[in-house]
C-alpha cells in the first residue's frame, strides 16, 4: 500500500512506502537497542547526557496534543554511525517526554524508506527522525546532525589543514593518523553535548514551521 | 584470525580491510580489489563490538586498510568513507 501524503517540503517523492502497518512493524527503541551488535554503551552514554529543558518538554507536549501534531517518530538508523548513537537518544528523550511512539528501521535493510529521505536528494545520511501525526500524516523530518555541527567540523578541518597542509584528510596513512586523532580529539568531543541541544532546537523549529505554531 | 595488535606489524600475507555494510567507499575499494584479483581479508566492523574496537585502534573512518607490513591507510580515492567514532 502506498499512502498519499500532503505537505512534504523536503522530500523527493509525493507518495510514501512508510505505511501505518510498516511503521507498526518497525522496532521499538528498546528492541532496537537489544538487537544492535555495536555501540550499546555509546547509546546509553548519549542518552544519559541528553537533556530537554522544561520549555522543550512544554513545547513538545503542546504540539503532541494538536490534531496536526506529532504522535509518532520513525527513525532510520545504523548502530555503527556516530551521528546515530549521538542523535537517536535525543529522539528517545523527546518521545519519552511526550508519549510519542518511536520506532526504528535499519537503513540498509530498508533502502526504499531511505530513498524517500535522502539528504539533498542524494546522500543516505543518518539518523533521520520522521514525525507523523496520530493518523500517520507526514509532518517533517530531521537528518544527520545539526547545522552547527557541520560548521564546527568544517572549521576544525580547516584549522587542521592550515596547520598540517601536507596531510590529506581524505587519504590518511599510519604516519598521519596519530596527528589527526590528537587534533580532532582535542577539539570535537567537547561540542557533542551542545550538538544534542541544537538537535532539539532544530527539531522544534521544524515542527513549529510545519505545524505553523509558535 | 584473531584481534590485531596495533603495536605490532601484521604477520599475515594479505591486507586486512575494515568495512561497514552500506559504506560506498568500502564497496568501491573492494570492487577495485576484486577486479584486480587481489587477496584480502575483510572485517566488517558493524558486526561485533570487538571488530569495531579493533578498527578504531587503526582509524576513525572505514575503509581502513592494514597492510601486511603494518602500514595503515584510511579512505579510498578521495572518499573518506564512513566515520566510526
Amino acid at each position: 500500500m502506498r499512502v498519499l501524503v500532503g505537505k512534504r517540503p523536503f522530500m523527493t517523492q509525493t507518495t510514501t512506502v512508510v505505511t501505518p502497518e510498516r511503521f507498526d512493524r518497525a522496532l521499538s527503541y528498546a528492541d532496537y537497542l537489544a538487537a544492535i551488535a555495536v555501540n550499546r554503551d555509546q547509546f546509553q552514554h548519549y542518552y544519559d547526557i541528553a537533556r530537554l529543558t522544561d520549555d522543550d518538554v512544554a513545547f513538545f507536549r503542546e504540539a503532541a496534543v494538536l490534531p496536526s501534531g506529532p504522535a509518532k517518530i520513525l527513525v532510520i538508523a545504523e548502530a555503527w554511525c556516530p551521528d546515530v548513537f549521538r542523535g537517536v537518544p535525543v529522539f528517545a528523550r523527546i518521545a519519552e517526554a511526550t508519549g510519542m511512539t518511536m520506532k526504528v528501521v535499519l537503513r540498509d535493510e530498508n533502502p526504499d524508506i531511505m530513498d524517500e529521505f535522502l539528504l539533498n536528494g542524494k546522500a543516505r545520511a543518518i539518523p533521520v527522525a520522521i514525525f507523523y501525526t496520530r493518523d500517520h500524516q507526514y509532518i517533517t523530518h530531521w537528518t544527520e546532525r545539526p547545522e552547527v555541527a557541520h560548521a564546527e567540523v568544517a572549521r576544525i578541518r580547516g584549522e587542521f589543514s592550515a596547520v598540517h597542509p601536507t596531510v590529506d584528510l581524505k587519504a590518511l596513512t599510519s604516519a598521519d593518523m596519530p596527528t589527526v586523532k590528537a587534533f580532532f580529539d582535542a577539539r570535537l568531543p567537547q561540542h557533542y553535548p551542545a550538538w544534542q541541544v541544537e538537535t532539539v532546537r532544530e527539531i522544534r523549529a521544524l515542527l513549529a514551521a510545519a505545524m505553523a505554531v509558535a | 584470525m584473531g584481534p590485531l595488535d596495533p603495536d605490532r606489524p601484521m604477520s599475515g600475507k594479505v591486507p586486512i580491510v575494515y568495512t561497514i555494510r552500506g559504506c560506498e567507499a568500502c564497496v568501491r575499494l573492494l570492487e577495485r580489489w576484486n577486479a584486480d584479483g587481489m587477496e584480502y581479508e575483510e572485517r566488517r566492523a558493524e558486526l561485533s563490538q570487538a571488530t569495531m574496537d579493533e578498527a578504531r585502534t587503526f582509524g576513525s573512518a572505514v575503509p581502513i586498510i592494514v597492510w601486511p607490513d603494518g602500514r595503515v591507510e584510511q579512505g579510498f580515492q578521495g572518499h573518506i568513507g564512513c566515520y566510526i567514532i
